[in-house]
């Protein structure tokens, strides 16, 4: 046989067996793995080309050493899940920098981790001041985690006392001028729904690039004319008020009329409307 | 203006805001804003209701602005 054709049907053969290990190798960020396995993806690739390029000649023996190092991984991944021992021998532990606001010495010197790069890492983590930090580790994988003092945390609207409405992920009904049925149904609307909003928005469906529906069911669209300006969803603000006039409509009502009884029902009414607007308040305008 | 069709007008933008009120009720996916905005319906249905009231009295009181 000819030397090319040996390379040639080599290669091929390798080419399909790293696709296949790599998928069963899970699809891990490659960024964030830890030293063992990025070792064991350098070997694996190191092998496969050796085999290819002939260097390793016999091939069986090259896809033995090559099927260990793609099943031993797995198999201690496995293990890993079902053990706390050898999940920390093989993926290593997570180490604390920084406790209770202070630095720890030693975990730095264990870890070969120098103060300015301790530094780095934090400004990387939006933690210029190391006196708001209360809080580091770094975990197995070398990325360094920050925990804020309660007082330098980014305020959520928990913090503020403010109730907010919940929210749940929007779902893609357009794409590039076509409805997409399978979202639309899942939310429980159809097509016909999605023809209603857009003629009430004066749109035609051939001109939206992206349409998406947030969880109140309001439809927010981009346009590929940028040129035309689309209404934005405002319906709820034009409740919130709405309701706010009639509110102050009822409070006129009452100081107007002389008749208690009736003064009596629109004060009653002015009340039931101040507390629907409170309770309404964060599912209309937050 | 009287104040048989200010009444008016205040019952009739109530029941704009029951009715979009009652289209966001249907159409949200989340259980807990879907009560919210039920109980929202209840109340201002009662409110409605008071006002209507409160309308037919003035209009029987003040039978030549009826229909205005």
């Amino acid at each position: 046989m000819q030397e090319w054709i040996d390379i040639v049907l080599r290669t091929l053969a390798l080419f399909f067996t790293v696709l296949v290990s790599a998928r069963l190798l899970g699809k891990r960020n490659i960024a964030r793995i830890t030293p063992f396995n990025f070792m064991s993806y350098i070997i694996i690739s190191v092998i496969a080309a050796l085999i290819s390029v002939k260097i390793i000649t016999n091939i069986t023996l090259g896809f033995i050493a090559l099927g260990i190092w793609v099943v031993l991984p797995i198999a201690f991944d496995y293990l890993a899940l079902k053990s706390k021992f050898i999940h920390d021998i093989v993926n290593g532990k997570k180490t604390i920098l920084i406790k209770h606001g202070k630095v720890m010495e030693e975990s730095l010197l264990k870890l070969r981790l120098s103060g300015e790069e301790l530094l780095r890492e934090l400004r990387s983590k939006n933690a210029y001041n190391l006196a708001d930090v209360e809080f580091a580790l770094m975990e197995a994988n070398g990325e360094i985690n920050v925990l804020l003092k309660a007082d330098k945390k980014p305020v959520t609207p928990h913090d503020l006392g403010n109730k907010v409405a919940p929210a749940t992920e929007p779902q893609t009904v357009i794409l590039d001028g076509n409805p997409l049925n399978g979202p639309l149904s899942s939310l429980g609307f159809n097509q016909g729904w999605l023809n209603s909003k857009l003629e009430s928005m004066g749109v035609s469906i051939d001109n939206v690039f992206i349409g998406q529906v947030d969880s109140s069911g309001d439809l927010y669209l981009d346009l590929f004319d940028d040129s035309i300006m689309t209404p934005q969803p405002k319906v709820k603000e034009m409740i919130y008020a709405n309701i706010e006039k009639c509110h102050a409509d009822l409070m006129k009502f009452s100081l107007e009329t002389q008749d208690e009884g009736a003064k009596a029902m629109y004060r009653k009414n002015v009340d039931k409307l101040k507390e629907l607007k409170e309770k309404l308040e964060p599912y209309l305008l937050r | 203006m009287t104040v048989a069709s200010q009444v008016k007008q205040t019952i009739s933008s109530l029941k704009g805001v029951q009715g979009t009120l009652r289209i966001y009720s249907n159409q949200t996916r989340d259980q807990e804003t879907k009560t919210v905005f039920d109980e929202a319906l209840n109340v201002t249905d009662d409110v409605i209701k008071d006002m209507e009231k409160r309308l037919q009295t003035l209009e029987f009181e003040e039978p030549q602005y009826k229909g205005n």
